[in-house]
């Protein structure tokens, strides 16, 4: 590694990329709905003010992490990574995305059937779970990043 | 237990480990693959692991005023070294295969691999305990 172009693998602007496509998930998935729920609001002259938390109350962010886990799952099936690397992080990604994504399912099961239903304990699960889906998908992408970089040097 | 009570912390782990990538694009890399080839890295990361589940699960056993389980303190303690051993076997068989064959620029793909192993078997094995006590418990309740 240190042979090779260690400049190339140092921090510069095109290797904070990862920090736009994040940030993409963030406001497309999350700030967004929300500011659409206050758009709405203001539209129908409501007194409704909702937080987002109250949004996203029923684990929804559970959801957004799954859809954010496939996305990092596809882009590490097209690397050039060893099948053996690939593997670990898509299973890894999958479980955790699944696990979060679990929230909203049990959260809606709760609600269907009648049983016991805490929206705040749902918000907690899915905002812990989003949280680690969010930060394992920032590192993967990091590491593919570098990853191209050593493949093209 | 719940899954996301491990899940904040793992995440700040994992926030970690991509900062000092960031922060360190050379040195902490460099770290990593010095301390796998001088077999320190598996034992390292074994300590820092069931260090860091035990810690968790006291925790949230004294958050929610519960009385540790031996089996569950048993589950943290051996897991993670089951995990980081088989990875790490795994992972050696993998760079002996790419090493083996003519691929351009070798030992720094290597070098990649054993960062992305290092990463993905960190989270696995703190996560993979809590999961199996989550489905542990998700089969107990089933059963009554």
């Amino acid at each position: 590694m240190v042979a090779l172009g260690i400049h190339e693998l140092t921090a510069d602007w095109t290797s904070a990329k990862w920090l736009l496509w994040i940030s993409l998930y963030v406001i497309l998935g999350v700030l967004v709905p929300w500011i659409m729920t206050r758009a709405w609001a203001h539209q129908h002259q409501s007194t409704m003010r909702p937080r987002l938390k109250q949004v996203f109350q029923h684990g929804e962010l559970g959801l957004i992490s799954l859809m954010l886990a496939i996305s990092v799952i596809w882009d590490l099936q097209k690397s050039q990574y060893t099948s053996y690397t690939v593997a670990l992080g898509s299973v890894f990604l999958a479980m955790t995305g699944i696990m979060a994504g679990a929230v909203w399912i049990e959260s809606y099961c709760r609600r269907f059937t009648g049983i016991r239903f805490t929206s705040e304990r749902a918000w907690r699960d899915s905002r812990n779970l989003a949280l680690l889906v969010f930060s394992l998908a920032i590192v993967t992408e990091i590491l593919l990043d570098r990853f191209a970089k050593v493949i093209a040097l | 237990m719940r899954l996301a009570d491990p899940a904040a912390m793992l995440a700040y782990v994992s926030l970690t480990f991509g900062l000092l990538l960031v922060l360190f694009p050379v040195s902490f890399p460099m770290m990593v693959v010095r301390n796998w080839q001088n077999a320190y890295l598996t034992p390292i990361m074994i300590l820092f692991t069931v260090s860091l589940n035990l810690g968790l699960y006291l925790t949230v056993t004294y958050q929610r005023s519960a009385k540790p389980g031996i089996l569950a303190s048993a589950c943290l303690g051996s897991v993670p070294v089951f995990v980081l051993a088989g990875l790490n076997l795994l992972l050696q068989t993998t760079i002996a295969h790419t090493l083996s064959g003519d691929i351009p620029n070798g030992l720094a793909r290597v070098n990649e691999e054993i960062l992305a192993h290092t990463f993905f078997a960190l989270i696995a094995a703190i996560f993979a305990p809590f999961l199996l006590i989550r489905l542990g418990q998700q089969f107990f309740r089933t059963d009554q």
